[in-house]
């Protein structure tokens, strides 16, 4: 399949809102059945990433040549010596048949935009778990990926990532000037390498602020 | 002589890297390459001179990025690059051989409908950088690094408005050949061609060996004259710095082999050095020179989808066109384009290759209404269009938009008809529709067509458009007023193919009008059609009985391998005439799959089976009940105990919305019960994504929601600046205003929204809602109240109005 990742139906059913006890429908079941095999036969995915020494200051963060001020981001990097930056994207077929499903049917496209999300954080594992593997060969232990946008790094860093990257140029994604990524389908990060393996790392919605308010919050 | 003169007739060689050379000097990561044309003007000047001194034909301005969004001096930096390099020949002693070019790459931004730039403002864009490089003296566009033909596009007609200089186009496919937005080279290349561009090939993305595959396939479809600048391999990372592995000999080795396969025109890009440029050209010149051939392919192209007239009859979809139908007239008039493109998507479920669209109303502004159609339709289809009108503005402004190569209905043998639209095709490029009918009628023998046949291919000699481009309509007229008018028709369907190795097109319906079980005879009419050579059917691909004629031909002729479509259409067929899934799916229900058997009304929509409730509103309207009564008992209930649940809890949004869906669909049969009534609504509620933010569905949600509650909603769409929203709340003295931001960063928009509202249109309340909003926000920004879901939008404005 082009998107060369599963999308798993747990997770779309969490990105639609299903909590608790209540199972999905066999209409809501068969809708996500379809959603999934439509993204991960049209998705085309395709990233970038490049490595930097990084420093750690305080709350202070340096590589390249930005400098980025973020308590968050420093204390997901304490430790590390070098990083991965990386952009990528499921590509603009989601976007288009969330519109398509639009038209005609409003509960197909919130399936087909929680398979989308779904989509593009499953590739996203993948590109992750590649770096983590490359780097251990290497001697270095991968952080937990950390994006513009999270706690206190700020979105306008996404500028930083274009212009390092050549993001347009490599992916196609486009930073509108309200630093929106489109294909909306898409994600910048950065991975903290560090020759200290940290044990138990929070991820995902475990090590967020918002966890206790957001409606899709992981939970048990 | 001049480039135009000597394109595709010898030898002509394009320069190397620009930027991966810059770096070398020191140009940083993200430091603007163009701002150097000011700054150090003698490294850009040097650059170019060792490009000159390598034997290069064809170098680069230093242009590439020097658009208005990268910079507030756009003709100052243009007009330093060209100049420079013009310098760079004359020091060069090249002024005689050699042609400066105005290198246009892409803007960065995407366009709309996938991103926020309007088509119209990107022609603009361009338009700007090549005016100011033409008025320096280049000598020729270069449009590169293209990976969207609509972005393509929009250069290519900028510089056809800007100036008199050829235009040459090469683009960035990945490994498979396609664009990043999915376009193939097949129809890349019949859209460029049809946009009259001087030459057409492809740069960058990666070396000379993984391009050779792409190459093959140009050649193969493309009358034009072929560029070919790959890079010096694939870019690597060695510390930091971006390296390329492929030297000079290797790359002309490859080059060579490339040569052979019969391109005009080579150079470099990324990572190419004017070393390996001079050893390209060494290796290279010697070789035999194989003047382009013009190829015979008729392309009709979406931004992703090529389909080819000739191989195999084509579906072209015919309802989307007010022609007879009341329903389709009221969302004309009330701009429901949900209803139009809903139209469109049904007949590509049932295997439509390409959509005509007819969008023409007297008492509409139907140059708009084409402009947004086009632009809806290809947002949501992969389909290639036919435009339809008689409209010349609607049709150019059609083409303009449109992302591809379009089919156009039509032209005749009208002189005045000729004039005003052949021009179009030769500026725009299409597939034309050429009716055989003149000043003096309809003919009625096969003789008469055939002859005003032979004027319009003629005329499109004149207005050099391709005979290619051009396909004859035979004319299908009712059968019932005239007994021999079937024979004409199929008389000129055969002869069109047989004496001008033409292409044919009916409009094949007309042929029953005024008789009864139309679809029997259509169906037969059809077969006998495409057995005479018939090209392109215009029919209602939801109907059974004109697929099956369709699915039956394609096997029994040998256009179906294995039967494999026709066995896929009909393995649930009954010998009782039903025809099973094939065609029986509406366009996104999928909550149809289960059809409830004889669900009341008010079960299917708590359930959400769409076909089911919509069957079930048909019957009671059937059975004298008033719809009005039907929705007051049975669908507003229903609708309320699933809206209840999810307030609740117990009922999740998917759900709620499968409802709504279902809701939607029965008040559909309504509307069309009703389409010549006035409608009663509760009240008109604007709604809108602010300014700066590109999500949508919530607002979608919302829509959906309101419109069942009985609302009318004006919907804004995303992106939506706030003069935009105040304008439309004084015009329609809109009480309600919703506002959705998903962003924190869009919330300030919203907060913008919402004191222009207060300034000019005071008595609007606003209701905003969205991922990051709350009602502490809400309260911040000044809004009158939060809405946390579609359900609370409801209550809210029902509360607002008093119902």
């Amino acid at each position: 399949m082009p998107l060369g990742v599963t999308i798993p139906e747990n997770e779309v059913r969490r990105y639609m809102g299903f909590r608790g006890p209540v199972e999905a429908s066999p209409e809501t079941d068969a809708m996500i059945k379809k959603a999934v095999s439509s993204l991960e036969k049209d998705c085309s995915p395709k990233y970038v990433s490049k490595e930097y020494p990084v420093t750690v200051e305080g709350t202070t963060v340096h590589f390249a040549d930005i400098t980025i001020e973020s308590r968050a981001l420093a204390r997901n990097l304490a430790g590390c010596t070098h990083c991965v930056l990386f952009a990528a994207t499921a590509g603009p077929a989601c976007d288009m048949l969330v519109k398509r499903a639009a038209v005609t049917s409003s509960a197909y496209a919130s399936c087909c935009q929680a398979a989308g999300a779904a989509a593009i954080e499953a590739y996203c594992d993948l590109i992750n778990d590649k770096i983590v593997e490359e780097y251990e060969a290497k001697g270095l232990f991968a952080r937990p990926r950390f994006s513009p946008g999270y706690g206190d790094l700020s979105l306008s860093h996404q500028k930083d990532w274009f212009r390092l990257l050549d993001i347009t140029k490599n992916t196609g994604i486009e930073l509108t000037d309200s630093l929106l990524m489109v294909p909306t389908k898409s994600v910048t990060a950065i991975i903290g390498l560090s020759p200290n393996k940290l044990p138990c790392v929070k991820q995902g919605c475990e090590s967020c602020t918002m966890s206790q308010t957001c409606a899709f919050s992981r939970k048990e | 002589m001049t480039l135009k003169e000597r394109l595709g007739k010898e030898w002509l060689f394009c320069d190397g890297g620009t930027g991966t050379i810059l770096q070398e000097k020191g140009l940083k990561g993200g430091e603007l390459p163009e701002t150097w044309n000011l700054l150090r003007p003698d490294d850009i000047k040097a650059l170019g001179r060792a490009y000159f001194d390598a034997g290069c034909n064809i170098v680069n301005s230093n242009t590439f990025g020097a658009n208005r969004f990268k910079y507030d001096n756009v003709a100052e930096v243009v007009a330093a690059g060209v100049r420079l390099c013009r310098e760079a020949r004359h020091e060069a002693g090249r002024d005689d051989d050699a042609y400066v070019a105005i290198d246009i790459g892409p803007t960065g931004k995407l366009l709309a409908p996938m991103g926020d730039l309007p088509f119209n403002e990107a022609v603009e864009v361009f338009a700007e950088e090549i005016k100011a490089g033409a008025e320096a003296g280049g000598d020729l566009v270069l449009i590169e690094t293209m990976s969207d033909s609509y972005e393509a596009k929009a250069a290519i007609i900028a510089a056809h408005e800007s100036c008199d200089l050829p235009v040459i186009v090469t683009m960035v496919y990945d490994e498979t050949g396609k664009l990043l937005t999915g376009g193939s080279v097949e129809g890349t290349v019949a859209m460029l061609e049809g946009l009259k561009v001087d030459a057409i090939g492809v740069n960058c993305g990666f070396g000379p060996d993984k391009m050779i595959p792409i190459v093959k396939r140009i050649l193969a479809c493309c009358s034009l004259p072929v560029v070919v600048n790959p890079n010096a391999g694939l870019p690597r990372t060695e510390g930091g710095k971006t390296v390329f592995d492929i030297g000079p000999e290797e790359f002309s080795n490859i080059m060579k082999e490339i040569a052979e396969m019969g391109v005009h025109v080579m150079g470099g890009c990324c990572g190419t050095t004017p070393a390996h440029i001079s050893e390209l050209i060494k290796t290279v010149s010697p070789l035999p020179f194989k003047a382009p051939e013009k190829k015979h392919g008729t392309y009709v192209t979406s931004f992703s989808e090529c389909v080819e007239i000739g191989p195999k009859p084509v579906i072209i979809g015919e309802r989307i066109n007010p022609t007879g139908k009341k329903r389709f007239k009221q969302a004309l008039r009330e701009n429901d384009t949900d209803y139009i493109l809903t139209e469109g998507l049904k007949q590509e479920e049932s295997g439509a290759h390409i959509l005509d669209v007819n969008v023409g109303l007297p008492e509409i502004d139907e140059p708009s209404m084409m402009e947004n159609i086009v632009f809806k339709l290809q947002s949501v289809t992969t389909l290639p269009l036919q435009l339809d009108t008689t409209d010349i503005e609607a049709l150019e402004r059609g083409m303009r938009i449109y992302n591809g190569k379009p089919m156009i209905n039509s032209v005749n043998g009208k002189r005045e008809v000729i004039e005003a639209v052949m021009p179009l095709v030769a500026k725009y490029g299409g597939v034309l529709v050429g009716l055989p009918l003149d000043e003096a009628g309809i003919p009625e023998t096969s003789d008469g067509r055939i002859a005003v046949a032979k004027k319009i291919y003629e005329a499109a000699d004149e207005y050099g458009i391709s005979r290619d481009d051009i396909v004859i309509d035979g004319l299908a007229m009712t059968v019932s007023s005239d007994p021999t008018s079937a024979i004409a028709t199929l008389d000129t369907v055969r002869r069109i193919r047989d004496e001008f190795g033409g292409h044919s097109i009916l409009g094949v319906s007309n042929i029953s009008f005024g008789l009864p079980a139309r679809e029997l005879i259509t169906a037969h009419f059809l077969t006998m059609a495409m057995q005479n050579g018939l090209s392109c059917a215009i029919i209602n691909p939801c109907n059974d009985h004109m697929m099956a004629s369709y699915r039956s031909y394609c096997a029994l002729m040998n256009k179906d391998p294995q039967c494999l479509g026709f066995i896929n259409a009909y393995s649930e067929y009954k010998s009782d005439g039903t025809f099973g899934g094939a065609t029986a799916g509406a366009a996104g229900t999928a909550a149809s799959a289960s059809t409830g058997a004889k669900l009341s009304l008010a079960e299917s929509i708590e359930r959400g089976v769409t076909g089911r409730a919509a069957e079930a509103m048909q019957e009671g309207i059937s059975e004298g009940t008033d719809p009005l009564e039907l929705i007051n008992s049975e669908l507003i209930p229903a609708l309320d105990k699933v809206g209840q649940g999810f307030e609740k809890g117990t009922v999740f949004l998917p759900q709620l919305l499968m409802s709504a869906d279902a809701a939607k669909a029965a008040f559909e049969v309504v509307k069309k019960s009703m389409a010549d009534k006035p409608r009663q609504v509760k009240g008109k509620v604007i709604l809108a994504t602010v300014k700066g933010d590109i999500h949508d569905i919530g607002k979608n949600i919302v829509k959906v929601m309101l419109e069942n509650y009985g609302y009318d909603v004006i919907d804004l769409g995303k992106d939506v600046a706030p003069e935009t929203i105040v304008d439309a709340a004084i015009k329609d003295d809109v009480k309600v205003v919703g506002l959705s931001a998903l962003m924190t960063t869009t919330v300030v928009s919203m907060e913008e929204t919402i004191k222009l509202l207060r300034e000019k249109k005071p008595d609007t309340k606003v209701v905003v809602g969205g991922a990051v909003m709350t009602q502490e926000y809400a309260d911040k920004i000044g809004a009158d109240a939060y809405s946390k879901d579609a359900m609370q939008t409801v209550r809210y404005c029902d509360e607002v109005f008093g119902v």
